[in-house]
Order: structure tokens, then sequence, then C-alpha cells
């Protein structure tokens, strides 16, 4: 018969790892570098938004109703997307840590309720106008560009969207399962 | 600076604590435990300023442990923490002693908990008084002690009858 208190001088008498020497410094270390990546990212996230409108005027895309509007589209999806994705992981930041575990756990709840609605609705939402302004770029590509390259912008975007569809579709279903397991 | 050498002394003194509670919700991975024990320390660095000293700074320590882990378990890498032992079984051939295969089972067990089960037998386990573990948690000394008796009774039947 194992009783609780044999389970708890098991426990008690395992090893243990050794404290870290230079632990507290190498922390310290790594909050540097996290911050130091954080500038890094922004600056990558600036230069590329430039890049794209710089682009842009470069191929005079104002000067084409439907292509204009096509782009501004496409920009307008992934900017909506990658904002919501920046604006959750600032709030998974923002999470306080230093409250009871039961108010922490109801945080999570709220937090990951939200994602859901983020995936089944903004998503969702953020995708079509990502096809729609595909689609209307189309007969620009199709004056412009051999019917060989044509078939292969087609090809890829469509492979691409349903890569990147599975790719959600995972995310999504591991995040439900998080869900599922804080409510339980 | 002063800031840096006060970060050490807490860092020393709680590591150990720190690091047998990740040890728990990640099936003795030490690696992962140690990756969970950083993330549990670069909170504690951020929020070392806000520590006001109301609770002891133990109580505002496994708090922190707690709510990280629970936070840094959705990654996808503490997954792997669910077949640390599976792995273990393949690569040791020799038959474990009693002890180590009690404990063992008691991890498996535990990882078998939900998780905020799971945070309390794991404070409970590491002797922390049953007033502070209700003060980590937010629920009331009576509500931990019912939970805690329903947990122990699980957690020494699971452990008994092998059930992993």
């Amino acid at each position: 018969m194992t009783a609780f208190e044999d389970l708890r001088s098991e426990w008690g008498n395992q090893g243990q790892p050794e404290v870290p020497k230079d632990g507290a410094k190498q922390i310290l270390k790594k909050i540097t570098a996290v911050r130091k990546k954080q500038r890094i990212t922004n600056y990558v996230l600036a230069v590329t938004a430039s890049v794209l409108i710089a682009f842009f005027f470069y191929v005079s895309a104002y000067k084409y109703q439907s292509v204009m509007i096509g782009l501004l589209l496409m920009i307008g999806a992934l900017v909506l997307r990658i904002g919501l994705e920046f604006s959750n992981l600032r709030n998974l930041k923002n999470m306080d840590v230093l409250t009871t575990a039961e108010k922490f756990k109801q945080q999570m709840i709220r937090y990951y309720n939200a994602r859901t609605k983020v995936h089944f609705i903004l998503t969702p939402i953020a995708f079509l106008i990502y096809i729609v302004g595909f689609v209307m770029l189309l007969p620009a590509f199709k004056d412009n560009l051999s019917a060989g390259f044509y078939n292969y912008i087609i090809v890829s975007a469509i492979v691409s969207l349903g890569v990147l569809c599975l790719f959600i579709a995972r995310e999504v279903k591991k995040e439900l399962q998080v869900l599922k397991e804080l409510k339980a | 600076m002063k800031e840096a050498s006060h970060f050490e002394e807490i860092y020393q003194a709680n590591y150990l604590k720190v690091i047998r509670v990740c040890m728990g919700y990640v099936n003795a991975d030490e690696a992962l435990a140690k990756d969970l024990a950083q993330e549990v320390f670069i909170k504690v660095w951020e929020h070392l300023a806000s520590f006001r000293k109301e609770a002891s700074i133990s109580t505002w320590i496994y708090r922190i442990t707690v709510n990280t882990c629970l936070l840094e378990l959705r990654k996808k890498k503490y997954l792997k923490g669910e077949e640390t032992f599976e792995k273990l079984e393949v690569a040791q051939e020799e038959p474990y002693a009693a002890k180590e295969r009690q404990l063992k089972d008691m991890y498996q067990c535990i990882n078998k908990l939900p998780k905020d089960s799971r945070g309390i037998i794991l404070l409970e386990l590491e002797g922390v008084p049953q007033k502070e573990i209700a003060s980590v948690m937010g629920l009331s000394h009576e509500a931990v002690r019912v939970r805690i008796h329903r947990i122990k009774n699980s957690l020494t039947k699971c452990v008994q009858n092998d059930s992993v």
C-alpha cells in the first residue's frame, strides 16, 4: 500500500539540479538580448513597410485603379493579420503574473476566447480580402506577364494559401485544446 | 547595481524551489524545467521593483512560478516533456529500483492532473504550508484543504495502480 506520505518522502529525497553559478547574470544578459531583438524586429518591419510603399510608387500602381485597389486590399489584409498577432503578443506579455493562479487562469481563458474570435471571424475576413485583392490583380498580370509566369503565379498562390490555411488550422486546433484544458 | 545583487541573492535562495516545481510541470525533463525556471526569473527581475513585501518573497515567487508555467506550457517545446519517461524506459534496460519507478509514476500521474491541480499538489509536495498555497492560488484555505485531500487520494491511487 503506497501512502501519500511515502510519496512525499520520495519526492523530498529525489536528486536535484545544482544552482547555476552565474545563472542570475545569464538571465540579465538574456533580457538585454531580447530587448535588442525586439528593436531589430521593429526596424525590419519599418523597412518592409517602406519597401512596399516605395514599390507601390515605383510601379505607378496609383495610375491603375484596379491594380491600386487590389494591392491595397492585399497589403491591408496582411497588415490586419500582423497587427492582430502583435496585439495578441502584447496582451500575452502584459498578463499579470503577480496575481493569484486562479485570476491568472481567468486572464488566460479571456485571452484564448479573444483568440478564438480572431481565428473564426477576423482571420477568414482577412483571408477573403487578400483573395479579392489578388483576383483584382490577375487581369494586370495577364496583360503584362508571359502565359507561363501567369500560370505559375496562380498555382503558387493557390498552393501558398492552402499551406497557410493548414498551418492556421493546426494552430487553431492547438489553441482550442489549451482553452479546453484551462476550462476543465 | 544594487538591484542586480539583490536579484542575485533572490536567485540563489529560490532557484531550487522554482526548478523543483517546474520539473513537476514537464515530467521531470531537467532541460525544459531549466528553461521554465529561466522564464520565471526573467519575470522576477522585471517585477522586482513592484514587490511590496505584503506577501513573503517565497509566496510571491511561487505565484510567478505557477503562473509562468501555465503560460509557457502552451508552447510546443514543452509538449515533449510528456514523453520524457517513455524515452528513459527505452534507453535504460536495467530494471528500475522500486523507488525510482515510484517517482517516475508519480511524475506521470502529476502530469495527468488538470494544470491548476498540478500547481496545488506540487506546492504541497514541496512542503509549502496550506495557507501559503491558498494565497498563491487565490483560493480559501478551506477550499485548498479539500482539494489537496482529493488530489492526494487520486495521486496515491494512480501511483498504486500504475494507471499512467
